[in-house]
């Protein structure tokens, strides 16, 4: 800075001891009595706290959530979430005082403030294997986390008590819950899929068993949009499992998607022929059939329950075999029973059958019509009267399963056989089968009455017989046999003679016969010409030949 | 031994830090403190380091405040496929413990927890001593000082470590680290430390001590 040297202040007493030492320049400086230095500290308070005070405002409200077991549950590391976002984070586990119970303390994040209300409900997400398929697998690694549903109320709450499970139907959760009656819940399990045309639509979300009332309802909701789908005519059945059944028609494989096959399912369509009605509305309450065949299948009506009395044996008849009437089916075997017939000391068998007239169609109002204010009842007795007749007859020859045939079999009576109240008797006729049976074991017994035996003895003898009377017969036959041989020499001889006579071509008879042709086919010829002329001038016959015209003069 | 009790200060000398050269001070000469430079190597030459314990105090109060939150916040983030956990100091030296790495928890816990609090405590003791205490211990104090000034940097362990990790640490969705907002906190109480370290002048320990012979020069 500046090089000249300051006139060297009066050295006091000690810097006398050394004067050869060199002085130090001396440069003004401004003095600071209180250091820019603070400004650190200022600033670093300044950061610090307002680390600490976002750190504080971000976080929302604390609540406890009380659970049964703290099973996965970690403070500090356990999330809490709402769809997957995290809302807070588990700050503490401990117990309650009565150690029944565990308190989670959450800090939830100042945006989730508002979950801390009245109706907010929590539960602890744990990997879990069930019928409806594997769910939080994510929490496999992940560690458990709570999961939230987030309440509308408006009444704040910092006290929850945790659900067990996750609720199987969160709030706002676009859709429709209907309910189904069913006779049995089948593999169906809460969370299992409902399938529409085998794409899945929504999930049974419950169901319950009335102890009182023996009734079982299963809840089922109905993801948006498909909701619409479900109208007040859709046909529900349970898609569970393999549908394998073999039967009259042959062996019938009949299955959903392969979840459901393992895990049970619902389905749903409309049956065929429907038009699509307006949506169902909510809680709309549904059949469940047991499958699509029974869902889908025209609506049945009131069933007529028939009684045949069979005189053969029926095995291959099973309950549920199909009841055809000229090929419509339209009713099934409910009981096979065999019976004692005391007078005839035979064992008859019983089958009762339910035949559903409406299965018949427009069929059955045009005999309703006939009938004229009678029942279906009635029709069928009706048709009785007219040689309708119940009849076994085999429908798959491989598995030799059995259905009943309703035809018109000719010369039938028209008695019908008494049934009790409620019954419809029909007459039975034997089976194809069982017709043939009794023919061909009276054949086999006619045929086994043949004495074949004598009547081999017998041949033999005549045969015995036979050969002496042609012994004795040789000689006289020796003598027959020439003259017939001379015999034969002279027709030889005649037949040349004649051949000599008429064949030859020089022969009288053939040189005539001969000349009376030509003479024929002469006389033929001139009467063509006559025949020509007359045709051209028939009034030649009248007058006569005109004279030939002259000759023309050159 | 009366060329031993010869200090630069009372003595009204200078030496340069730099070049070594002794220089008559001559401060309080003028109305003005003169600003004194060394005249062979220009070094600034100072009786005692300018405003060394005000510099010190701020140093370490800044420390001891960022301290606060280099604890209570995340100094780490590590997001694997399927959580994001967020670590703070103790709770990392705590889980380490838990997983028995018990010599890495013990490290750590030196290099991050132990070092800074014990700098932050010392430099406060070194700096109140002087002001209120000049007297006592002095020599226990000096040994202190060097002892800070040696291990002072290897709190920054924390603070590579961190980085290294979220430079390298870096496969997408699958597994990522990055820094926690204590990490900045971390690293500037570390800093403020060694800067107050850097600020105290340990001459000032030796303020008005007689030249008796310390015990160190005994042992030596």
């Amino acid at each position: 800075m500046n090089d000249t040297v300051p006139p060297p202040p009066s050295p006091d007493a000690k810097a006398a001891d050394v004067p050869e030492l060199p002085r130090p320049r001396v440069v003004q400086a401004r003095r600071w009595h209180v250091s820019l230095v603070w400004l650190v500290p200022a600033v670093a308070i300044a950061i610090a706290a307002s680390m600490l005070v976002r750190s504080v405002f971000l976080s929302g409200p604390r609540i406890e959530i009380e659970f049964a077991s703290a099973d996965g549950v970690e403070a500090g590391k356990t999330d809490v979430r709402y769809k997957e976002v995290v809302i807070g984070k588990v700050t503490a586990v401990s117990l309650r005082d009565d150690r029944k119970r565990v308190v989670a303390s959450v800090q939830l994040d100042r945006s989730a403030a508002r979950f801390a209300v009245e109706d907010t409900t929590f539960w602890v997400v744990r990997p879990r294997i069930g019928t409806a398929g594997v769910s939080g697998l994510g929490t496999l690694l992940s560690g458990s986390f709570i999961g939230s549903d987030g309440g509308v109320s408006s009444n704040d709450r910092y006290a929850f008590v945790g659900l067990e499970a996750a609720p199987f139907l969160l709030r706002g959760e676009p859709g429709t819950a209907y309910e189904l009656r069913a006779d049995d819940l089948g593999s169906l399990d809460v969370g299992s899929p409902v399938y529409y045309k085998r794409a899945r639509v929504g999930r049974v979300v419950g169901y319950t068993l009335d102890p009182v009332r023996d009734a079982l309802s299963i809840k089922l909701f109905v993801e948006a949009p498909f909701q619409s789908l479900v109208t007040r005519d859709v046909h529900f059945w349970n898609a569970s499992g393999i549908d394998l059944s073999v039967n009259a028609s042959g062996l019938t494989l009949n299955t959903q998607t392969l979840t459901s096959v393992l895990a049970g399912g619902l389905a749903f369509e409309r049956p065929p022929g429907t038009t699509r009605g307006p949506a169902a509305p909510e809680n709309a309450v549904f059949t469940l059939y047991t499958d699509r065949r029974s869902a889908l299948a025209p609506p049945d009506g009131p069933a007529v329950t028939l009684r045949m009395v069979f005189d053969s044996s029926v095995r291959g008849l099973v309950e549920g075999a199909a009841i055809d009437l000229l090929g419509i089916e339209i009713g099934r075997v409910r009981s096979v029973a065999l019976e004692y017939d005391g007078q005839r000391k035979r064992f008859p068998v019983e089958v009762t059958a339910d035949v559903h007239p409406l299965r018949l169609g427009p069929v059955r109002s045009a005999l309703l019509r006939d009938a004229r204010g009678g029942t279906d009842a009635d029709v069928i007795r009706r048709l009785i009267g007219n040689g309708l007749r119940a009849q076994l007859r085999t429908g798959n020859l491989l598995t030799g399963q059995l259905y009943i045939a309703l035809d018109f079999i000719p010369g039938a009576g028209r008695s019908a056989p008494a049934a009790p109240d409620g019954f419809v008797a029909m007459p039975t006729v034997p089976g194809t089968l069982s017709e043939l049976q009794p023919q061909i074991a009276d054949i086999v017994q006619r045929v086994s009455k043949i004495p074949f035996e004598e009547i081999g003895k017998d041949l033999r003898g005549t045969l015995a017989r036979a050969s002496q009377a042609i012994g004795q017969l040789t000689p006289e036959a020796q003598k027959a046999l020439a003259e017939v041989q001379r015999t034969l020499n002279r027709a030889q001889a005649s037949l040349e003679s004649l051949d000599r006579n008429v064949t030859d071509p020089n022969a009288s008879v053939q040189r005539n016969l001969d000349e009376t042709l030509q003479e024929l086919q002469r006389t033929s010829r001139s009467l063509r010409v006559l025949s020509d002329y007359l045709q051209q001038h028939p009034e030649s016959i009248l007058r006569g030949k005109p004279a030939d015209r002259p000759l023309p003069q050159r | 031994m009366s060329e031993a009790s010869v200090s630069a200060e009372p003595a009204r000398l200078l030496g340069c830090e730099s070049c070594g050269l002794v220089a008559v001070d001559l401060t309080g000469a003028g109305a003005e403190e003169p600003l004194q430079h060394c005249r062979r190597c220009g070094h600034a030459l100072r009786a005692q380091k300018p405003f060394a314990v005000q510099r010190t105090w701020a140093c370490v109060v800044a420390a001891a405040v960022l301290y606060v939150p280099a604890n209570v916040l995340p100094i780490m983030v590590t997001t694997n496929a399927l959580q994001r956990e967020e670590h703070t100091l103790l709770g990392g030296i705590r889980d380490l413990w838990i997983e028995g790495s018990w010599m890495l928890s013990i490290i750590v816990f030196i290099a991050s927890i132990a070092v800074p609090v014990f700098k932050i405590g010392v430099l406060g003791l070194l700096a109140w001593t002087v002001q209120r205490a000049p007297d006592w211990r002095r020599l226990e104090r000096a040994r202190l000082y060097r002892l800070i000034e040696t291990v002072g940097h290897w709190s920054m362990l924390d603070v590579f470590v961190v980085i290294l990790l979220a430079a390298t640490v870096r496969f997408g969705p699958l597994a990522s680290v990055e820094p926690g907002s204590a990490l900045l906190s971390f690293a500037a109480v570390v800093v403020l430390t060694l800067f107050a370290t850097w600020s105290f002048d340990p001459r000032l320990i030796w303020r008005g001590a007689d030249a008796t012979p310390s015990r160190a020069e005994a042992v030596a």
